[in-house]
């Protein structure tokens, strides 16, 4: 069959590919405007940011989450004795001043 | 504990991470020409007053194990000393002393 001379009307080509779209159900964009389509379609990076860097395993914190397990905490444990070592010594902490008169540092200045 | 700067990029990230939808929907008003103008320009006002840290260019990959942020191979997570401290101790899989 020979092809068609003239070329086919510009009206028909559109409303074939307004067709062609709706029957795939795909966008019709026909002068290519931007729409910002491409901002929606993109995927979600935030995830895999997330999960960049390794959660550190805090003793502490475990210990809070599952008090059953019983966990020891041998550091705090340890800081723990060596305050109480200090106060039976008498080399506790001072105690806190309750007004601006009472600190160590105003004493010291008389 | 690590590096301060670390932290700092740990935030930036979960910040990051919960405003992304929100930015994006924000980014497409702003982008999109078949809107009015008006609208396009209220929605990038509202873009500019997102904080520093909801920005997806806040984030940077820095070094696990040094916190360094230069010299990083994206792959392993390390900066350039520390993948070959790793590597020679054969603690990185697949990776042996190239020659050819």
């Amino acid at each position: 069959m020979a092809a068609a001379a003239a070329a086919i009307r510009p009206m028909r080509l559109a409303a074939l590919t307004r067709t062609r779209s709706s029957v795939f159900q795909t966008a019709y964009n026909p002068t290519s405007a931007r729409t910002g389509a491409k901002y929606l379609r993109a995927r979600l990076r935030g995830p895999s940011m997330v999960k960049y860097y390794t959660p550190e395993a805090n003793i502490a914190q475990l210990i809070r989450q599952w008090p059953e397990l019983e966990m020891i905490n041998l550091a705090e444990d340890e800081r723990l004795q060596d305050v109480e070592d200090k106060k039976k010594r008498g080399k506790g902490a001072p105690k806190k001043a309750k007004e601006k008169g009472d600190s160590r540092r105003a004493s010291r200045r008389r | 504990m690590p590096n301060a700067r670390v932290l700092r990029d740990i935030k930036a990230r979960n910040i990051v991470k919960a405003n992304e939808i929100l930015r994006k929907a924000y980014l497409y008003v702003a982008r999109n020409e078949t809107l009015s103008p008006q609208v396009r320009h209220q929605a990038q006002l509202q873009l500019n007053t997102f904080g520093k840290y909801t920005r997806p260019t806040t984030v940077k990959n820095r070094c696990t194990e040094s916190g360094r942020g230069r010299g990083i191979i994206s792959e392993f997570a390390l900066c350039r000393y520390q993948f070959r401290l790793k590597a020679l101790k054969l603690e990185l899989p697949g990776v042996r002393k190239a020659s050819w």
